[in-house]
């Protein structure tokens, strides 16, 4: 008899295969030692039910599609890469990523696009000032309170608040934005509560 | 949302919880000894009824290793392919004495409260 050990289920492979296809950006070594747990994982389970099949079957349930798995093994690294870094572009990528699993994700998201949105259009002002004098914060007359950063559409009916300080309090405002929202998002990605933790939902019951 | 009827919400509620003490759960499932996932899994399901899907453990073990909290290693077992079992570096050890801590004195300021609620006292 052949110990069930060596009998190498065709849905373990095909499951593995998948799996490594679908970890195709993760740095190979991690992806080898990923792939020999789960196998690891699979024939351990196969290995201690009466019902061989049955276990496999529930395992690779619970694993949920290889896709998913990937993407969870991914998001985790992100995630655990941008709670301690400063750039916009890593902590806009992982926001994006964890926007796709729930509405935290979601709020950060908007909250890094507005931010750091806000942070590039004042930068960008500062930039267009030297070569076009009609860049400035300009407050409406008429209408009392309209804001405007940029050129106006009706100079005559604004002025400009600030002058020759233009350039460096808005430099001032918009590094605030930046470092604010970089701030704020480290901090929602820190504090969450293993939010990738949902549920495999085929699962059914109260598996988390 | 008003929307859910109160049995799915407090079974939302539930599930809010228990993830919330995952991390801390998972730590210290390794307190006293070195464990691979499967049998981290059913230290998990026996000792506190969390029962989580093998594809949410496995990722979040690799995460707590790239935090430092863990350490791991390959060993051959018996069973003809070696294991990865995981133990709780210095870093983790602090960590996870940390989270029971402020578990055990959530816990019992709100037994407390709940007291009345579950002693069948009317007012």
């Amino acid at each position: 008899m052949i110990a069930s050990t060596q009998v190498v289920d065709v849905r373990i492979e095909q499951y593995l295969n998948r799996l490594e296809a679908a970890l195709a950006g993760v740095e190979s070594g991690q992806r080898e030692d990923i792939l020999r747990e789960i196998r690891a994982h699979l024939l351990d389970s196969a290995a201690s039910a009466a019902d061989r099949d049955g276990a496999v079957d529930r395992v690779l349930r619970m694993l949920g599609s290889p896709e998913e798995l990937a993407e969870r093994y991914s998001t985790e690294c992100l995630l655990q890469r941008a709670g301690r870094s400063v750039s916009p572009w890593l902590l806009l990528r992982t926001c994006w990523r964890w926007a796709m699993l729930g509405t935290k994700g979601m709020l950060a998201f908007f909250l890094a696009l507005i931010g750091y949105g806000t942070a590039l259009v004042l930068t960008v002002s500062i930039f267009m000032k030297p070569f076009d004098s009609a860049v400035g914060l300009w407050l409406g007359v008429g209408k009392c309170c309209t804001l405007q950063v940029g050129t106006p559409d009706h100079p005559e009916r604004m002025h400009e608040l600030l002058g020759q300080w233009f350039v460096p309090v808005i430099a001032v405002v918009a590094f605030g934005a930046a470092i604010g929202t970089t701030r704020a998002l480290r901090w929602m990605i820190r504090s969450r509560t293993s939010s990738l933790t949902d549920p495999v939902m085929q699962t059914g019951r109260s598996a988390i | 949302m008003a929307i859910n009827g109160n049995g799915e919400r407090g079974q939302n509620w539930e599930a809010q919880l228990r993830k919330g003490c995952l991390e801390m759960a998972i730590l210290a499932t390794m307190w006293q000894s070195r464990l691979y996932g499967l049998e981290i899994l059913r230290e998990l399901a026996g000792k506190s009824q969390l029962e989580i899907a093998e594809g949410t453990l496995y990722p979040i073990l690799g995460r707590l290793k790239a935090e430092g909290l863990l350490q791991s290693e390959w060993v051959e077992a018996e069973a003809g392919h070696p294991r990865k079992y995981y133990w709780l570096t210095a870093a983790g050890r602090l960590r996870v004495r940390e989270m029971a801590g402020a578990w055990n004195e959530f816990a019992a300021k709100l037994a407390a409260l709940v007291e009345p609620v579950t002693g069948g006292k009317e007012r």
